[in-house]
């Protein structure tokens, strides 16, 4: 099969979303090509469209937005649709792979329904949406083996998710939070992360609460 | 002050206005030069308050939120979602709201950074939306007007932009 794995993460590097795509690449990689795109690192090209509506399967990593999918990514959703219409010729399988900032997954239900809409719109199946709560979390827990600790939760989900893909078929949408204190987690995004950050950047921690 | 955001083509939006020039109204239309939210969170931690990308005139929507009695918006209906540019203008504004975390009713929520809230009204266009379309945008604008503290929350929809108009006047 060709798998198409589109970064939807507006960051250039280190997105979260990319971390997602490295975990789930080694589940799907036996007998299948696997072809990365990074719109997050220039927009995709005629040709890129064109390619896209000849693969098996579509996975898109993308992080929550406002409730729902990042403004550049849903720009390429809708272009994608004209050329799906137009050039697709086989059955296409979409899968997603969502993170949120927010500890709860399940705060990604209604960008999984936008992504349904978008298929029956565009022609093309949906398969599975699996969604990460306090995706921030993920780039420091690099040492973490997928399904232990912190990511038993994301690994169940994970294996979900590649076994959907391997056999191109249609799964129950998995919405979860780490497995991991929320207050902890509260604690250390303040202060390893908002903080620590702010510092980096020459202010002080009262400085990020400015009104204009 | 209302704030309108809209993604309709200027000369299809002119004259919408005609009966509410007593009113102050902000208008955030596609001048074509809005650049993509990158995800870098630094209108939280390197210029609080404000979005980094400057010079395309969409970098001070938090401030001009927290002026606004009214955000309305008035998109296309996509999905269940609303258009790109309205998608880019709501991606650009998050300074509007502190990066502090707050959990309510189970549920994980930013805290606001000025004591201020706004009616928000949003009017979708569509002419052939689906149930399940209009299903998922209410619950897009409810979950928006959570994270964005709105002191109350109106969906319509309708089949043109045109009868916006006519609904409006
Ligand atoms: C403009 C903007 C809007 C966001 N909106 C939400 C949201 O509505 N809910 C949420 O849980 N997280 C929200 N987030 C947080 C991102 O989903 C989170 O940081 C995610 O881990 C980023 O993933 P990435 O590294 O793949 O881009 C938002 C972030 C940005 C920059």
């Amino acid at each position: 099969m060709n798998i198409a794995l589109i970064n939807g993460s507006p960051k250039p590097n280190g997105s979260n979303s990319g971390i997602l795509l490295s975990m789930l690449e080694p589940l799907i990689a036996d007998g299948n090509e696997l072809h990365p795109y990074t719109p997050n690192k220039r927009p995709l090209t005629p040709e890129e469209y064109s390619e896209l509506c000849r693969m098996d399967v579509l996975v898109l990593a993308f992080p929550l937005y406002y409730d729902g999918i990042p403004s550049h990514l849903f720009q390429l959703l809708v272009t994608l649709e004209g050329y799906l219409k137009t050039e697709r010729e086989r059955e296409i399988y979409v899968y997603a792979l969502i993170n949120n900032g927010f500890y709860e997954g399940q705060q990604n239900h209604i960008a999984v329904e936008i992504l349904k809409n978008w298929c029956a719109r565009a022609g093309v199946h949906f398969g599975q949406a699996i969604g990460q709560g306090a995706g921030e979390m993920l780039g420091s827990l690099d040492k973490v083996p997928l399904g232990r600790g912190p990511l038993k939760n994301l690994g169940r989900a994970m294996y979900s998710l590649a076994e959907s893909i391997q056999s191109r078929s249609a799964g129950e949408s998995l919405l979860f939070s780490p497995n991991f204190p929320r207050f902890a987690w509260k604690f250390y995004s303040t202060r390893s992360f908002w903080h620590r950050t702010a510092r980096e950047n020459g202010l002080k921690p009262k400085d990020l609460r400015r009104r204009m | 002050m209302r704030t309108i955001i809209h993604d309709l083509q200027e000369q299809e939006f002119a004259g919408w206005l005609g009966d509410t020039a007593q009113e102050e109204v902000t208008v955030i239309s596609d001048s074509g030069a809005i650049r993509s939210c990158m995800g870098c969170f630094g209108c939280w931690t390197r210029t609080p308050g404000t979005c980094v990308i400057k010079r395309d005139g969409y970098d001070n929507l938090g401030e001009l939120f927290s002026r606004s009695d009214e955000l309305m918006i008035i998109s296309k209906c996509m999905y269940g979602s609303y258009s790109p540019f309205v998608l880019n203008v709501l991606n650009r504004s998050l300074s509007y709201m502190l990066p502090y975390f707050v959990t309510t009713h189970g549920e994980t929520h930013h805290r606001p950074r000025y004591k201020h809230q706004f009616k928000l009204s949003v009017h979708f266009y569509g002419s052939d939306l689906t149930e399940g379309e209009q299903h998922t945008a209410r619950m897009l604008v409810a979950a928006n007007g959570l994270n964005l503290y709105s002191s109350e929350n109106n969906v319509y929809f309708h089949t043109s932009p045109q009868h916006i108009k006519e609904a409006l006047q």
